[in-house]
């Protein structure tokens, strides 16, 4: 797995979920801006799909493919659903489901990286 | 670039003030809820697909389990996510799921500590939820809570009897 592309993609959740914090501190429903940084994780994501997929046909295929791209996949869906939150509930409560989707999506590439390296 | 919020400062209460009957368990706080349950939901089922497609005669209690855990968070996803005035057959199924989801997590948590034999495969409710930042072992008392905090008003008759108050220990 590739790690400086891992970083990146943590590091972005990681803003993301402190943007999402302010605003819930500041009592604010997520604005759009957020949610081209999260698109921008998912295109980041994405990247990272066709990486490993080259990758994994090129000959470093990981232990357990399965549980990695279930983990990949599981990833995309995250911060779609919190989009969709986010338009739904127009509250700071938003703000928190969009942090909560962006450390979730930090968590599930971190164990990706830990099954890529089992 | 100034920050055209489209949204500016709403309120953030679920429901309109002096509403009598019992409020929405989808709204304001319960939609994080409704999301971490769904991300539960999400992680559990695709655990338990994983576990039990390829490997179940390694630990059939332990991917049982975990198919188990799987159904109840997905149920009460969608019933916390549907809950609210008239909808008393979503709030009773989100009763049962989270009381549930509390059994489980404390008898498998319990049971995974004294006996690990029992459980040579993690499931999402180990070691009360270790695996998954003890969010498994928080999540129903929140749920319990939450369903407690949207009940109807004491005098209407659609409320269900609130459950006994989950000890505040277990939860530390």
């Amino acid at each position: 797995m590739v790690l400086p592309l891992l970083l990146v993609v943590v590091a972005v959740c990681v803003v993301l979920a402190a943007w999402a914090v302010v605003f819930v501190v500041q009592d604010r429903a997520v604005v759009l801006r957020q949610l081209w940084v999260a698109a921008g994780i998912e295109a980041l994501v994405v990247v990272q799909m066709i990486v490993l997929g080259v990758l994994g046909a090129t000959g470093t295929a990981p232990s357990d493919p399965v549980l990695l791209w279930g983990y990949l996949v599981t990833t995309l869906f995250i911060l779609p659903a919190a989009a969709v939150w986010a338009f739904a509930e127009r509250t700071r409560w938003s703000s928190v489901v969009l942090a909560v989707a962006a450390v979730t999506v930090a968590f599930l590439e971190w164990r990706a990286w830990q099954i890529w390296n089992a | 670039m100034s920050e055209h919020a489209p949204d500016g400062r709403r309120g953030t209460g679920p429901s309109a003030p002096g509403e009598p009957g019992p409020r929405r368990t989808g709204d304001g706080f319960g939609r994080v809820l409704v999301a971490v349950y769904g991300i539960f939901a999400l992680a559990a089922s695709a655990r338990a697909g994983v576990q039990l497609v390829r490997d179940w005669h390694e630990a059939p209690l332990a991917y049982g389990l975990s198919a188990l855990a799987a159904v109840v968070y997905v149920v009460a996803t969608v019933a916390l996510a549907r809950g609210g005035p008239g909808r008393v057959v979503a709030r009773r199924v989100a009763w049962v799921a989270v009381g549930v989801e509390l059994v489980g997590v404390l008898a498998v948590g319990a049971l995974s500590l004294v006996d690990p034999e029992a459980f040579p495969r993690a499931t999402v409710w180990s070691d009360f939820g270790s695996g998954y930042g003890y969010v498994p072992l928080v999540l129903p008392f929140v749920g319990l809570w939450w369903l407690w905090r949207t009940r109807a008003a004491p005098d209407s008759s659609l409320g269900p009897a609130p459950d006994p108050a989950p000890d505040p220990e277990e939860a530390a």
